[in-house]
């Protein structure tokens, strides 16, 4: 049998914007390319962008010295202000590496947003995306925080 | 505004068939045989429409005559014959969206047989339903497939 490792994750962040802010910060392509990104020698570049129920964004995540990482989001429920439910797709190069389903809930607490954000990953055949996923979306989440410093 | 609930929530279902991997693969895959078990009850109006391959989309949609429509819409991930299929899928009550699924099945050689693992990664929304009632409807149909395989 080939292997399937499936892992869910929960990461909870509490940002100083309203609620409408932080969707938008999704929402908007130029906030998500900013601060998508885990580190500052990665950058991510997209193929397809279609932020809308049914639609569908393509993205390269390209590191120096690395394979590019291919990932297809497919966004299912969008709840204007409030949630975003989408799949993910990630390939290594011509290796498909992972699906996840993930959920992002946006909540007002006091004059700012608590954000949860949920990953139902199934990471193929010992490829640990389950690890790729913590520390890309730890260091994403700590990124959005910027986008409301300014 | 509407409050907006999603419970994420897992459960596997194991399942041994008395039939090779190939065969309860195929029964996957055939959409004609798909058809056959894959469903509600027979005195629904039900129609299924499947494009098994990597990207392929899939839409079941049933229920009984002048009642909700319980329609399942699928999408492919991954594919690897005999061994593994990875979709995701939403269902919809009539027009309302009740979850978001990520789907994984597992196929092994078991002496003459096949287990089969199939693993569910549920968002469930807005309180319509949950991991149990899913895993109880999804356990209805692997009993189904094990119909459709002994006949």
């Amino acid at each position: 049998m080939t292997a399937l490792t499936h892992a869910t994750i929960v990461m909870e962040r509490t940002y100083g914007a309203a609620p409408a802010r932080v969707f938008k910060a999704w929402s908007d392509l130029d906030a998500r390319k900013r601060w998508s990104a885990p580190a500052d020698n990665i950058r991510i570049e997209y193929e397809a962008a279609d932020f809308r129920e049914g639609g569908r964004d393509v993205s390269r995540c390209i590191e120096p010295g690395n394979v590019d990482y291919i990932a297809v989001v497919n966004y299912i429920d969008i709840k204007h202000d409030q949630r975003i439910v989408f799949a993910e797709d990630v390939s290594h190069g011509d290796t498909r590496v992972s699906a996840a389903l993930i959920g992002v809930e946006l909540d007002a607490a006091g004059e700012g947003t608590r954000l949860l954000l949920t990953m139902q990953i199934a990471a193929f055949d010992g490829s640990e995306m389950e690890k790729g996923y913590q520390f890309g979306w730890n260091a994403a989440l700590d990124n959005l925080a910027k986008e409301f410093s300014q | 505004m509407t409050a907006r609930t999603v419970t994420h929530a897992t459960f596997v279902i194991e399942r041994e068939y008395a039939h090779p991997p190939a065969k309860v693969f195929a029964a996957y895959a055939d959409p004609k045989q798909k058809s056959k078990w894959f469903g509600g009850p027979p005195e629904w109006n039900s129609t299924h429409t499947l494009h098994f391959r990597i990207g392929g989309k899939e839409v079941s949609s049933g229920g009984s005559p002048g009642g909700v429509v319980h329609k399942m819409s699928g999408e492919y991930w991954d594919i690897i014959e005999n061994e593994r299929i990875v979709m995701s899928y939403e269902l919809h009550l009539d027009a309302t969206r009740i979850s978001v699924s990520l789907g994984t099945t597992q196929f092994e050689a078991s002496g003459k047989g096949t287990k089969l693992v199939y693993t569910e990664q549920g968002a469930y929304l807005d309180g319509y339903d949950d991991a149990g009632q899913r895993e109880h409807g999804t356990r209805i149909l692997l009993g189904q497939l094990e119909t459709f395989l002994n006949t």
